[in-house]
């Protein structure tokens, strides 16, 4: 056990994991600080409940190091860490009952049976299910079980909690009242916390930070705004909302650190640094495109293909020559009655565009 | 039962249709099966007179009959403990092992079950033989100092007796084995649980219904095992089944034989019935 200097409350280093030729983890590093709640948000495949795992000792990395509360962990079996787990099945114990599993840990531990009795006491009342206290766990609903696993695991008050998508298995409506009750469980107990999830809302919604994974690496670690209004990575653009892109070959680079790009659908101008010549990949929130022309801003032309109403707001959807979608998100609806098949000018500010380097096809 | 399994059950008028699927085999069973049992067990209560219990008392009160009975519950005790022993941990290796492997230990179990048990007690008399295998192998490791004879031994009936049992206690434990998520011990090793721990408070009571099963299985047919003893130790050597089978086959005593099948018929229900109480007991919640 060595005592490291690490300003960070949970540090994982160049953590590297491969399944015969298959690179799952390519050498992660990852920060979390005391009491923040962060996610690892990826689509499957991606190494995030594979890096949960090392994090919990239920996996061991083929390089790297796991330091939690400046004690090296990586060598420690997992009942040895202090490191809780939600499992997305919950994996609660079939034949106790939810007292009985809340207790486990605790007992586990030895803890005195007063203490055991006032914390199952405490956390069932916490998750209002005190009433069912001694039914059997197969008896319960999904979103039961769930508070259930969630409970048993904060009850032995871990140092970090793992929670492996853990409201996958419940519909929207409960996963959303779940969402909330879960981050009001974690404020209240004070626990810091990893979040696994391949739901981009879920994460925008819970998370102090949130880390987009993608083939065994972390590609952007942010705060949700920074996330989703700042994408550090195509991929990062890609997963999180919604964009429009376009495609392009930057025919001239200014001196304020902004390019003229040319694309299929016209000249529009961009914050960034290339050279001429450079293929890029620019884009925009559909949230942050307007209807009609802007002066000195970025206008585009193009035929609407089709309008969606979403209650709120609208969705007005246009024709690409190329294999992406030109879409704008407007709370003021179709200007003039627009319908489709009509040519229309959108227009965007300069600042809001985003700029790659266009990704190998 | 629990809540959930009772609400899973079909409602009445459509079990009570389905059960008519089991008329043949119960049929089958009352013509071929209880009918001759309750012959068997009129044949042990009935003399001159009428109703007696005058064999039983007979039976009873002679000292070689209780040898016997120590006799077939000390070997079928033995014979599921070493069943128990050796075939828990094969159990758990075949449920957690994957593709290829499983296959492979699976058929490795099933496949002596379709060898006929006198073949394989003939093959044990060559093993268990003063030259053999066994004594071989003990005399070349220098555990015993001399050749010796393990066949016409209760050492040897039990080894016997064991191997032909074995995938009667493996395969129950293992069905069960194989339903119990493994990320539950996962759960109980992230919440603090020692490997020990998990085992006694997880895996075992979760385990329990198999190891009751497959233990009831090879104590029943332990107890009652005839061929393997016949051919592995012998007349000199006698359980309640070979004293059923010589009373009726070589002794022609039928008042013997069926008093001695109604105990050895006592004996092993009473066994399987205590164990499944034990196992609900022990189950808690379940």
């Amino acid at each position: 056990m060595t005592e490291t200097a690490s300003p960070a409350f949970l540090d994982v280093r160049k953590a590297a994991k491969a399944f015969g030729a298959t690179t799952v983890l390519d050498g992660v590093d990852l920060a979390v600080a005391r009491g923040e709640f962060v996610s690892l948000l990826g689509p499957s495949g991606c190494g995030k409940t594979t890096l949960l795992r090392i994090v919990a000792g239920l996996l061991s990395s083929d390089s790297g190091a796991v330091v939690l509360d400046g004690v090296d962990i990586s060598a420690k079996p997992p009942h040895h860490r202090d490191v809780g787990v939600v499992f997305q099945s919950y994996a609660l114990f079939p034949h106790l009952t939810v007292a009985e599993n809340v207790a486990f840990g605790l007992e586990a531990r030895g803890a005195p049976k007063d203490e055991i009795r006032a914390t199952v006491t405490r956390f069932l009342d916490l998750i209002h299910m005190s009433a069912l206290a001694d039914r059997s766990v197969r008896a319960l609903s999904g979103g039961q079980q769930q508070r259930v696993a969630v409970a048993r695991a904060l009850a032995v008050k871990p140092k970090l909690m793992l929670l492996d998508e853990p409201f996958s298995a419940l519909d929207r409506k409960l996963r959303e009242t779940m969402q909330i009750e879960l981050k009001r469980l974690l404020r209240e107990v004070g626990t810091t916390a990893i979040f696994v999830t391949h739901d981009q809302d879920e994460a925008l919604m819970m998370s102090d930070r949130i880390a987009v994974m993608n083939r065994g690496r972390i590609e952007q670690l942010a705060d949700p705004a920074t996330i989703y209004k700042r994408p550090a990575t195509p991929f990062a653009l890609e997963f999180v909302g919604l964009s429009t892109r376009l495609t392009g070959t930057v025919v001239e680079a200014s001196g304020e650190g902004e390019v003229l790009i040319d694309t299929t659908h016209g000249r529009i101008r961009a914050p960034g640094r290339f050279v001429a010549g450079s293929p890029v990949l620019a884009a925009v929130r559909p949230e942050l495109m307007a209807f009609g022309e802007t002066a000195g801003e970025n206008t585009i032309r193009a035929t609407l293909s089709d309008v969606v109403f979403q209650g709120s707001r609208i969705q007005a959807h246009f024709e690409a020559p190329e294999d992406r979608p030109i879409q704008i998100e407007s709370v003021a609806g179709i200007p003039g009655g627009a319908v489709p098949g009509a040519e229309m000018a959108l227009s965007w500010r300069v600042a809001d565009t985003l700029l790659y380097p266009a990704p190998a096809p | 039962m629990s809540a959930a399994a009772a609400s899973l059950a079909p409602t009445g008028g459509q079990k009570d249709r389905v059960a008519w699927l089991a008329v043949p085999a119960v049929g089958y069973l009352a013509i071929v099966y209880a009918l001759p049992l309750v012959f068997l067990l009129a044949r042990s209560v009935t003399g001159p007179e009428g109703f007696t219990l005058s064999l039983f008392v007979q039976f009873f009160s002679d000292p070689y009959s209780w040898r016997v009975i120590w006799n077939t519950l000390r070997i079928g005790l033995l014979t599921t403990l070493v069943c128990l022993v050796i075939g828990f941990p094969v159990a758990i290796a075949m449920a957690r092992a994957k593709g290829l492997m499983q296959v492979a230990l699976l058929v490795a179990i099933i496949l002596p079950l379709s060898i006929g048990v006198v073949v394989k007690a003939f093959a044990w008399q060559i093993v268990l033989r003063r030259d053999g295998v066994v004594s071989q192998f003990l005399v070349g490791t220098g555990i015993w100092s001399e050749p010796q004879r393990l066949l016409f031994t209760e050492t040897g009936l039990v080894l016997g007796a064991a191997n032909v049992f074995l995938p009667f206690m493996i395969l129950p434990i293992y069905s069960v084995v194989k339903l119990i998520d493994p990320r539950l011990s996962e759960a109980g090793a992230t919440l603090g649980a020692s490997p020990l721990y998990r085992f006694r408070r997880i895996f075992l009571p979760l385990t329990l219904p198999g190891l009751v099963s497959g233990i009831a299985f090879v104590f029943s047919m332990s107890v009652s095992m005839f061929v393997i003893p016949s051919l592995l130790i012998g007349d000199r050597f006698q359980m309640l089944a070979t004293l059923t089978g010589r009373s009726f086959l070589l002794m022609r005593n039928e008042a013997l034989g069926s008093t001695t099948a109604v105990v050895l018929l006592v004996l092993a229900v009473s066994i399987v019935v205590a164990s499944s109480w034990l196992a609900k007991r022990l189950g808690g919640t379940q």
